[in-house]
């Protein structure tokens, strides 16, 4: 749900002047409350810049962001990151008492 | 036989996901906010000019702070984060997602070692003084959203002369 908050204080601070680029692991969940601008990456929620001290990916990553705050030419643009996760990984809805 | 789109899995269907987990437990269905159009602001000068911050609502917290509470609901707690905090320095307290590998290395979802590189090879004009962390769990009073937290953050990211947020939900 941090999905749909997040894209709503993008929208907020982006109608009050401040460019916003969103990070989102949850495709769907980012592409209806549709922020300003976001990159998707399909990799597990958590793990929006990749693995623990893959510093080339988190920066590939954080650098795509960046590239789209310059570019995006309307609002809403939802933009597909290329980047596969080497393993498969499932829906987790979290919420367990843990 | 394998193909490339067989090689790229699918994204997760959340939204169909958590229609049906919380379904199965009786909950009536969640009416999501569902926009069609957004607005955009284009940054006004080159990225080597502007400043930027990074939001995570992944509910991190410096050790210094009480944690997050992991199953928060209706938590407009937003904590400021100094732009030089150590990335060691943090605790991770939230259910609603792995962050076994945050824990490991800070930069997987808030990435501000990664950020501080770019800042000190002028990719970006300069940090913000202050990153932040909120907005997690689950908050249902979007209108409380709409109508003051996310305007308070917008008004002390003015203060901060941001240009650019990243924000990064979990």
């Amino acid at each position: 749900m941090d999905h749909q908050t997040v894209g709503l204080v993008c929208r907020v601070a982006e109608a009050a002047g401040i460019t916003t680029v969103c990070v989102s692991t949850g495709r769907d969940l980012t592409a209806q409350v549709k922020p300003p601008r976001s990159v998707f990456v399909n990799f597990p929620m958590g793990n929006a810049f990749g693995k623990p001290f893959d510093r080339k990916m988190q920066l590939a990553v954080l650098r795509a962001a960046l590239e789209l705050a310059v570019t995006a030419k309307e609002g809403g643009v939802l933009v597909d990151l290329p980047y596969v996760w080497p393993e498969p990984f499932q829906f987790n809805p979290g919420g367990a008492d843990t | 036989m394998s193909t490339q789109a067989d090689a790229t899995p699918a994204p997760i269907a959340y939204v169909d996901g958590l229609a049906v987990y919380y379904g199965a437990m009786g909950h009536p269905a969640y009416q999501w906010t569902v926009n069609e159009s957004a607005p955009l602001q284009a940054l006004s000068k080159p990225l080597n000019e502007c400043r930027v911050t990074l939001l995570t609502s992944g509910g991190m917290s410096l050790c210094s702070m009480p944690p997050f509470d992991p199953l928060a609901r209706n938590d407009h707690r937003l904590d400021v984060i100094p732009s030089d905090a150590a990335g060691d320095d943090f605790q991770i307290h939230d259910a609603y997602y792995d962050h076994t590998d945050a824990e490991t290395d800070l930069n997987c979802q808030f990435p501000i070692d990664r950020l501080r590189e770019l800042a000190a090879r002028q990719e970006i004009g300069s940090l913000a003084p202050r990153f932040w962390s909120g907005f997690m769990g689950r908050i249902y009073d979007r209108s409380k959203v709409l109508q003051e937290s996310a305007p308070a953050f917008v008004a002390e990211l003015h203060k901060d002369e941001v240009d650019l947020l990243i924000a990064v939900p979990a």
